[in-house]
C-alpha cells in the first residue's frame, strides 16, 4: 500500500537528494517521485526557510542549491567531516580556553589548517583551500559556535600536542602577523607578494622601486590560465596601470582608489585559487559541477574587479598627457628589438 | 579631400615603436603617416581589443624570457604560454638580456611595457577621430564570409568592422602594415569573392592602402 508523504517528509526527501549536489526541479521530481508543481511548491518554502536557495547553471536552466551555512559557498561535505570539523574547532577551542583565551577567527581557522596538515593527526581527508587570507578549513571555523566533541579521534593526543604547540607560538600574534606566518610556511608566493604590498602601502611616502619590484614580480607570479584568463589579464592591466600612472602623478594621491583596486583584484584572484585549490581534490573535479557553486561568485567578483579596474583606469587616461618620458639606453635596446614584433596572430 | 583612415592595428603597434633614427622603414612609415595626419582617424573597437590583447602578449613573452634567465634549462619551446611564432622574438631578447641580473630585467622589461602602451593610450586620446562598431555588433554572418578567405579571426573581425561602417560612408582607407592577410592582392581576391558571392549585400569595400607596399 502506498503511504501518503507528509509535507514535511517530502522536503526532508528534497533535503536530503540535494545533499550533495544542486539538481533541478525535473531531476528532484524524479529522485523524490512526486510531481512538478508539489516539488515547485515546496522548494519555494524551503527557499523562504533558507534552506536551498536558485543558482542558474551554465546553460542557463533553474538549479536548486541546498543551503548549508557553515561551508564556504554552500559546497557540500559529508556528514563525518562535518563531525569531525566540529570535533576539531572544540578541541582548539577548549585548549585555547586553557591559557584564558578565546581564539578568533583567523587563529581558529590557522590553528585548523595547521593540524589537518600535520600527518601525525591523520586528518589529511579533511577538505582545506586557499582563499582571501591563506589556508583555511573548507568548513567555516565560527569561534561564536558552541561545538562539542561528535568524533572520537584516533589521535586524539597528537591532535591536542599539535594545537598546543600552534598556540604557544601563536596566541600572542595579530591575525596579520599569522596569516603572513601561514603564506611562508606554506611558500605560496603570490599571497607573500600580496602581504608585502599592502604592507607597503600603509607607509605615508611610498617606496616606488620597492612597490615596482613586488608588484613586478605579482605580475610574474599571477597564474595564466586558459580558463579564467581574465585573473592573469586584469592583474597585469592593474600593474602596467599603477606603473604607468606614476610617470604622470605621485601615486600617494591615488591611494585609495589603488588599495580599492587591488582589493577587488585579490578577491577575484583569491576566489579563482579557491576554485583552484579544490578542484584538485579528487571529490570536487566535477567542473561543471564545481561551476555550479562557484560559477556565479567568480563572475560577481570578476565584475567587481572589472568595474574598479575601470575607474582606476579612468583616472590613469585623465592624467596622460604629452610629455616627453626619458628612456634609459637599455630599454631603447629593448625597444629595438621589439620593432620586429607587431604581435599579430 | 583627403579620404578618412580606417586604421589597423598594426599601424598603432608600429607607431608605438618608434624610435628616432633607430626605426626600421615600415615603423617609420606609420609613425609618419600618423605624426602627419591628413583627415580622420577612425578606429573599431576590434582594434582596440587586439592592441590591450598584444599589449598582455608582450608581457608573455616577457615573463617567459625572464623564466629562461632564471634557469638557464627552462626550455622556451615546451612553454604552454608561448606560441611557436613568438619563439624568435622570444629568443632574440632572451640572446640579448641572458647575462642581465633578474630583478633590473623585469624593471626593464616593465619599463618598456610602459613606454609602448603609454605610446598607443596617447594616440587612442589624442589622435582619433572615430571610434565605431562595438565588438558585440560586429556581423557574425559577415566575419564568417570573410573567414572563407582570411584565416585570422581577429582580422576578420577588423575587416568586417571596416565593411559595416563604410555601408554608408564615403569612401574612406582601409590603412595597414600587414603583409599577409592585407596585401594589395589577396585584398583585390577578397573582393571579387564577395563580388562573386555577396552581390546581393552589396558590400562596399574601403579603398586599401597598405604601408609595407608603398
Amino acid at each position: 500500500m502506498n503511504v501518503r508523504k507528509t509535507a514535511e517528509q517530502i522536503k526532508e526527501d528534497i533535503l536530503l537528494c540535494l545533499k550533495e549536489t544542486p539538481l533541478s526541479i525535473e531531476q528532484i521530481r524524479i529522485k523524490v517521485e512526486s510531481n512538478w508543481s508539489t516539488i515547485n511548491s515546496y522548494l519555494q518554502d524551503l527557499t523562504k526557510e533558507g534552506k536551498v536557495k536558485e543558482i542558474i547553471s551554465a546553460d542557463k536552466a533553474k538549479i536548486y542549491q541546498r543551503v548549508f551555512g557553515d561551508t564556504y559557498f554552500d559546497i557540500p561535505i559529508t556528514d563525518d567531516e562535518r563531525k569531525k570539523f566540529k570535533t576539531l574547532f572544540s578541541l582548539i577551542i577548549r585548549k585555547y580556553k586553557e591559557i584564558n583565551n578565546v581564539p578568533n577567527k583567523t587563529q581558529l581557522a590557522k590553528t585548523a589548517v595547521k593540524v589537518i596538515n600535520s600527518p601525525e593527526s591523520g586528518l589529511s581527508e579533511l577538505p582545506t583551500v586557499w582563499y582571501l587570507y591563506g589556508a583555511i578549513p573548507l568548513m567555516i571555523a565560527d569561534p561564536s559556535q558552541d561545538y562539542q566533541e561528535e568524533w572520537a579521534f584516533e589521535h586524539k593526543h597528537k591532535i591536542n600536542n599539535i594545537i598546543e604547540v600552534y598556540i604557544k607560538n601563536n596566541h600572542n600574534k595579530k591575525s596579520r602577523q599569522i596569516q603572513k606566518e601561514q603564506h611562508l610556511e606554506y611558500n605560496d608566493k603570490l599571497y607573500q607578494l600580496a602581504d608585502n604590498f599592502l604592507e607597503l602601502t600603509e607607509e605615508n611616502s611610498w617606496n616606488k622601486e620597492k612597490m615596482f619590484e613586488i608588484l613586478n614580480e605579482f605580475c610574474i607570479t599571477c597564474p595564466i590560465d586558459e580558463e579564467f584568463k581574465e585573473v592573469f589579464g586584469i592583474t597585469e592591466r592593474f600593474v602596467s596601470t599603477v606603473r604607468k600612472l606614476s610617470y604622470f602623478d605621485s601615486l600617494e594621491n591615488h591611494r585609495t582608489k589603488i588599495l580599492l583596486t587591488f582589493d577587488s583584484i585579490w578577491k577575484f584572484i583569491a576566489t579563482y585559487k579557491f576554485y583552484q585549490t579544490i578542484s584538485v581534490k579528487k571529490r570536487f573535479s566535477d567542473k561543471n559541477l564545481l561551476n555550479l557553486y562557484l560559477g556565479n561568485p567568480l563572475a560577481v567578483r570578476k565584475a567587481c574587479a572589472q568595474e574598479a579596474f575601470s575607474d582606476l583606469y579612468s583616472i590613469y587616461l585623465s592624467k596622460l598627457d604629452d610629455r616627453k618620458i626619458e628612456i634609459s639606453p637599455e630599454v631603447e635596446k629593448i625597444r629595438e628589438i621589439m620593432q620586429d614584433w607587431t604581435g599579430e596572430d | 579631400m583627403e579620404k578618412d583612415s580606417f586604421l589597423d592595428a598594426n599601424v598603432i603597434i608600429n607607431y608605438a615603436n618608434y624610435q628616432t633614427d633607430k626605426s626600421k622603414e615600415i615603423v617609420n612609415k606609420c609613425h609618419l603617416y600618423i605624426s602627419n595626419k591628413q583627415n580622420k582617424f577612425i578606429i573599431c573597437y576590434a582594434v582596440i581589443r587586439e592592441l590591450f590583447n598584444i599589449i598582455t602578449k608582450l608581457t608573455i613573452i616577457h615573463i617567459e624570457v625572464l623564466k629562461k634567465v632564471e634557469n638557464i634549462s627552462y626550455d622556451l619551446n615546451k612553454s604552454k604560454y608561448l606560441p611557436v611564432r613568438y619563439m624568435p622574438i622570444a629568443e632574440k631578447l632572451y640572446l640579448a638580456h641572458k647575462e642581465v641580473n633578474e630583478n633590473k630585467l623585469k624593471e626593464l622589461f616593465a619599463s618598456e611595457r610602459d613606454i609602448f602602451e603609454i605610446e598607443i593610450e596617447k594616440f587612442l586620446k589624442n589622435k582619433v577621430d572615430v571610434k565605431v562598431i562595438p565588438v558585440e555588433e560586429i556581423k557574425a554572418d559577415l566575419v564568417s564570409a570573410i573567414r572563407d578567405i582570411i584565416e585570422n579571426y581577429a582580422d576578420c573581425q577588423i575587416l568586417a568592422s571596416a565593411l559595416q561602417y563604410q555601408k554608408d560612408k564615403d569612401l574612406f582607407l582601409l590603412v595597414t602594415a600587414d603583409k599577409k592577410d592585407f596585401n594589395p592582392n589577396s585584398y583585390e581576391y577578397l573582393k571579387e569573392h564577395f563580388n562573386l558571392n555577396y552581390s546581393k549585400e552589396n558590400y562596399k569595400f574601403p579603398e586599401l592602402l597598405n604601408l609595407m607596399f608603398q
